[in-house]
């Protein structure tokens, strides 16, 4: 059974469409995560679900129970849907303690002081925040507030968990542990779980499933890892951190189990295409490659050269360069090996590594 | 599927939007009518000839230039005095500036028709405490220091509006990012070239706003006029509105001149608007360092000093002294005598006279009533305006802002004339009314304010956590607004407790107010007068120091 089902989502502000025809169903205790750059429409979802945006069309169902149908004027409001949700500003309230923030779903529900106290301590054990109960729940640190929106978006252990950038506020370690940490717990808890990013290792290590948007609608739809390694689209593509290099896609093909195409005079690369590509012997082409699926190295002899660094950074573990070869400009990322810009290389590039889109 | 608590979210902020439109819209209106009407025999009719009437008036050409003269010096001497105050207490190590920073700012909270009759007190020509002091012990005459005279009223004026001047331009002074500033002292400027060349462009956005703020209302007040200028037949614009509604009244002739004042307010104030909008939070990004601190040296300091103790002397010090002396003394002359020294004063207007009894009762009632209801009216409106309807927000919030930079006396003839044939008339009801009408957007500005530094996210948080809308207003919001509702109910009390201008029309014979009943004593005994301002002025104290206590510094709010 789907725990959430949207369909025909529709959201405009103005004459803009923010959210246009979006689709999608969420098992239940599945995760999903949807991804995209900023304004593609994935938190205007996230907030159509909460109840926090009325859509314009479309229809949303939790645990198979209408909270917004347009044709027949269902509009719950987001106390009556039975959620929880944690915010990029975490929305930790300032004027309570912590344990009285934890507590707030209870209460509501009219739940009596000593059982919430217990079930809000309970929850602020499993998120490792023991003991801070009776802190202001201002004067403790962003990830401590990012604990404590976790817990009292869990507290009432709701159907459907929200997370809207929960993560992007954390600097980068305690992003990696919180994540790890997300994950074990929805597995323990087994809620469902919607989380909206625009960060793809976020994407991918929190969500079994990724939607990735693109202006208001979606772009592709599928397991983490295979929408990773296989985008369908140049803007998936670009969005991923790949090469996206324009060509002509060659007629006569040497090896069948391959496609051609030709990037440059003197550069034929060899892939395979995405699927449902509609691609033309001839026509144009996009060849797509991961940036680390592209090697430079010295070369043994000099005139075994295929290539120049045109710029170099070092990032610390890894390295990035800018390579000319043949005339085209391709970007590489690896461990770093002190290359310098001006340095004559070798460059390879496994062929399965290839992706044309149209 | 609408429940009752969407009802109560979307109609509740709405109707307190109403309510303020209504209140604003009805006096504009009523004083428009009236201003067209012209009765001929017994009907009312069409025509202009109440602006014929007065354009053609020689006191109201007298009267308007006072007005305009009067406003442009006070807005010009308050900006000067108020920037200087401000650098002076922000940005030096001048001596005792915390403490000073609190009384730079007593006199917003004082009565302005309490410091003129103080001043009066102290410099009249006959009968006040420093000419007299001075004739004594120097043997110079200060006669030529008449205080009953246009400049007498740019004096007194001034020491109430810098403080206007001082709250705008303290918080960009303070906040400044010290970038600005050190970036210019990096390249090369001096400290004096900084200060002229980026300091000073960088205040000016909110120099230039409070500047208009000042004009509008200092030119629009009441109280200093009728205590200074009146007594000696010296036109203006607000007196001479409160005369041609006394005996023989020409109503119509005041609707006319209201009008021209609205006119030039409402532009003046939309002007102000349309100008601030496009430069709010210019200076102040929230990151960075405090501007540093400039080291004054020994004759700076004693200049800086000075400055602050003629203003904090001629606004507080001196006026509450002389106030003390006059209640305490049974008949004023100039000179407080001890042997002649009585309590008479208090006890009379405490227990024995009825129209003072019953005025501090009645302003006791409209400060108490009129804050509660016009900070709960400034909730529904600062929800409205922050949370409501994206497309009407704007409009609405213009709209709301209007009074302020109405004058109490047109708001109060507009209600004059709305209430003149109806039960209202003559009724504290009334003068309630427009009490909230011209000062509740001061709540509202506050309390909007507040609203915007919530984020939404709070209130959003509890409502997908299972609240609604009501439970999350209770919980949530009322709590954060917490200190900006404490500060708007006491502000509101201070304005409500010393206010004249508004009610001086309104009131009837057992609705003075303390105002009211100073300026029906002031022809009787200087004594009672005195003794009555100085128990406002208790009341007012009381406030201020509760707002002192209350306040919160903005660096410690969450948001």
């Amino acid at each position: 059974m789907s725990s959430v089902r949207v369909q025909g989502l529709t959201k405009r502000f103005g004459n803009h469409a923010a959210v246009f025809e979006v689709s999608f169903d969420v098992p239940t205790g599945g995760t999903i995560a949807l991804l995209g750059p900023s304004g593609c429409g994935k938190t205007t979802i996230l907030r159509c679900l909460a109840g926090l945006e009325t859509p314009d069309f479309g229809v949303i169902d939790i645990d198979g129970e209408p909270v917004f149908d347009h044709a027949k004027g269902i509009d719950l409001a987001p106390e009556r849907r039975g959620l929880g949700i944690v915010f990029q500003s975490y929305a930790v309230w300032p004027h309570m303690t912590v344990a009285e923030n934890v507590a707030f779903p209870l209460k509501v529900r009219g739940m009596g002081a000593a059982e919430r106290k217990d079930r809000a301590a309970r929850m602020l054990e499993l998120v490792g925040l023991k003991g801070f109960e009776d802190r202001s729940a201002t004067l403790v640190s962003g990830g401590q507030q990012q604990r404590i929106a976790l817990a009292r978006a869990l507290v009432h252990e709701p159907r459907l968990v929200l997370f809207d950038e929960a993560l992007s506020n954390l600097d980068t370690r305690l992003r990696q542990q919180m994540r790890m940490e997300l994950r074990m717990l929805q597995e323990r808890l087994g809620f469902t779980a919607v989380y909206v990013t625009h960060d793809q290792a976020e994407a991918f290590g929190l969500a079994d499933t990724v939607i990735l948007m693109n202006n208001g609608a979606i772009e592709i739809t599928g397991p983490s890892r295979e929408v990773f390694l296989h985008p369908r689209s140049a803007f998936a593509a670009r969005f991923f951190g790949m090469n996206v290099l324009e060509g002509r896609l060659l007629e006569s093909q040497s090896d069948p189990r391959y496609l051609e195409a030709e990037l440059s005079p003197r550069l034929i690369v060899r892939g395979v295409a995405a699927p449902e590509q509609d691609l033309q012997p001839n026509g144009r082409v996009l060849a797509c490659i991961r940036k680390d699926a592209v090697h430079v190295f010295r070369p043994e002899r000099p005139e075994d050269a295929t290539g120049t660094i045109v710029a170099a950074s070092f990032l610390g573990a890894e390295e990035e360069y800018l390579v000319e070869v043949a005339g085209v400009r391709i970007q590489t990322i690896g461990a770093a090996v002190g290359l310098q810009k001006g340095d004559a290389v070798c460059v390879t590039m496994a062929a399965d590594e290839w992706v044309f889109v149209r | 599927m609408s429940g009752q608590g969407e009802w109560a979210q979307k109609r509740l902020p709405a109707a307190g939007v109403a309510v303020g439109v209504i209140l604003i819209a009805g006096p504009f209106l009523a004083t428009v009518v009236r201003s067209l009407l012209v009765w001929r025999d017994d009907s009312p009719h069409l025509s202009l000839g109440n602006f014929a009437n007065l354009f053609g008036d020689a006191r109201f050409v007298s009267a308007a230039t006072n007005t305009l003269v009067a406003g442009v010096c006070t807005t010009f001497f308050s900006l000067i005095l108020g920037f200087s105050l401000a650098f002076l207490v922000c940005r030096t190590d001048m001596p005792g500036r915390r403490w000073l920073e609190t009384a730079n700012l007593v006199p917003f909270f004082l009565s302005p028709y309490v410091g003129a009759i103080s001043w009066i007190y102290l410099l009249a020509p006959h009968g006040g405490l420093l000419p007299a002091l001075v004739r004594t012990h120097l043997g110079i005459s200060l006669e030529w220091l008449n205080i009953y005279s246009v400049p007498g009223v740019i004096f007194v004026l001034t020491l109430f509006y810098t403080p206007y001047v001082y709250l705008f331009v303290t918080p960009p002074l303070r906040e400044m990012d010290a970038s600005f500033e050190d970036a210019a002292r990096v390249h090369g400027a001096s400290f004096w070239y900084t200060t002229r060349h980026i300091t000073l462009p960088l205040v000016m956005p909110a120099m230039l706003s409070a500047g208009l703020i000042v004009f509008v209302t200092s030119a629009g007040l009441f109280d200093v006029p009728l205590a200074l200028a009146a007594p000696r037949g010296i036109r203006f614009m607000p007196t001479e509105i409160f005369a041609m509604v006394q005996y023989p009244s020409d109503l119509g002739k005041a609707a006319a001149f209201g009008m021209v004042v609205l006119t030039v307010t409402v532009m003046l104030t939309l002007w102000q608007r349309k100008f601030l909008a496009g430069r709010r939070f210019d200076t102040i990004t929230g990151k960075g360092y405090r501007p540093r601190t400039i080291k004054l040296r020994l004759p700076t300091k004693i200049a800086a000093l000075t400055l602050e103790a003629i203003y904090v002397g001629g606004g507080v010090v001196l006026p509450l002294f002389v106030l003390l002396l006059v209640s305490f003394s049974k008949l004023w002359t100039g000179r407080f005598l001890w042997r002649t020294a009585t309590t008479g004063n208090y006890e009379y207007i405490l227990t024995k006279y009825d129209l003072t009894r019953t005025a501090i009762a009645n302003s006791l009632f409209l400060a108490v009533t009129g804050a509660t209801i016009g900070v709960g009216l400034a909730v529904l409106q600062g929800y409205y305006l922050t949370r409501g309807n994206p497309k009407r927000r704007a409009l609405m919030e213009t709209l709301l802002s209007l009074p302020l930079g109405i004058p109490g006396i047109i708001l109060g003839l507009g209600f004059l004339i709305m209430a003149l044939h109806t039960p209202l008339y003559s009724t504290l009801t009334i003068i309630l009314i427009a009490y909230i009408a011209r000062f509740q957007p001061f709540a509202t500005r506050n309390v909007t304010a507040m609203f915007m530094a919530i984020n939404p996210e709070l209130e959003q948080s509890a409502r997908a956590s299972g609240a609604t809308w009501k439970q999350t207003m209770r919980h949530i919001v009322l709590p954060l607004l917490k200190p900006s509702l404490i500060a708007s109910w006491l502000m509101l009390f201070v304005i409500f407790i010393r206010e004249l201008g508004a009610t001086i029309l309104l009131y009837a014979q057992g609705t003075e107010t303390i105002s009211v009943a100073m300026v029906v004593l002031s022809e009787r005994s200087s004594g009672y007068v005195a003794a009555l301002a100085v128990v406002q002025l208790i009341l007012l104290l009381v406030a201020f120091i509760a707002f002192q206590i209350t306040r919160t510094p903005i660096s410690q709010r969450s948001t």
